[in-house]
């Protein structure tokens, strides 16, 4: 277990948290009880952030995630609810075989990431602070970053392009 | 077993429960969902690593940053084709998407 006693007892809880909510998205039979555990899980992960001494990315993650993220996914499930009655299918007729590659996808990572040499592990933090990232960010990584913006003004307005009606005047 | 690893784990089994509803779920904004619980487990991997590594200087949380944006924009997208779709077939189920099928 990670760390001291107290750390080891968040690490728990955050684990358990993020994996029930996990599995509550996909078993829930109601889409919007579904989200509801989504906007919990991405809480659990930024949670897991802050444990992981990554303040920066867990408020990131809680802006862009749980704030907009979020919101446009609710928005869609109002837009498109269809609901008559009883649920009927809500899983597809592979179940079974997703349940299998899942399981077998989690044990051969889990069972390589045991058996990989990824060099020297500490106990301590290594995460930089916030003035190594900016530095990163606006001197290594400026290309990437500029690109990023480039790729997401492109998403936005192919987003308002795509769900646009025909004919309809932006 | 190191610290790194137990975070790693749950990465795994949060990357498999949603690879797991992008495959079995029928609903196509729910597979939406499934696929970013798949992008948060990859950067949970991606922070835990940079936190225990050493020599990643920041390059885990950097790239972390990145995908988060990526996810936003794919997100956007990605619901745009489903309602788009969805004033045609007025349908959201994923296996009555064979408009392609030859």
């Amino acid at each position: 277990m990670p760390g001291g006693d107290f750390h080891a007892l968040l690490f728990v809880i955050v684990a358990v948290w993020i994996l029930v909510c996990g599995l509550g998205v996909v078993l829930f039979r109601r889409i919007m009880y579904s989200a509801v555990a989504m906007v919990f899980c991405f809480l659990g992960v930024a949670f897991a952030y802050a444990l992981l001494a990554a303040p920066l990315v867990a408020v990131i993650q809680i802006l862009v995630y749980v704030g907009a993220i979020s919101v446009v996914i609710i928005f869609a499930i109002m837009l498109t609810e269809v609901q008559t009655g009883r649920l009927e299918l809500f899983f597809n007729r592979q179940t079974a075989v997703a349940a299998i590659t899942a399981l077998v996808g989690a044990a051969v990572l889990a069972v390589v990431s045991l058996s990989a040499d990824i060099g020297k592990v500490g106990d301590q933090s290594l995460t930089p602070g916030l003035r190594q990232l900016s530095r990163l960010i606006f001197d290594r990584y400026v290309f990437p970053f500029e690109l990023v913006s480039l790729v997401l003004v492109g998403a936005m307005v192919g987003a308002i392009v795509l769900a646009r009606r025909e004919g309809e005047r932006p | 077993m190191n610290a790194l690893f137990w975070w790693l784990l749950v990465a795994f089994l949060l990357f498999s429960i949603g690879a797991f509803g992008v495959l079995a779920r029928r609903n196509v904004i729910l597979v939406v969902m499934s696929l970013e619980l798949m992008l948060n487990a990859v950067n949970l991997a991606l922070v835990a690593t940079a936190n225990f590594r050493a020599g990643a200087e920041g390059a885990g949380v950097l790239f972390a940053l990145f995908i988060i944006v990526i996810a936003a924009a794919e997100v956007a997208i990605g619901l745009a084709i489903v309602i788009a779709n969805y004033r045609n077939r007025r349908t959201v189920q994923v296996d009555t998407y064979d408009e392609l099928k030859g």
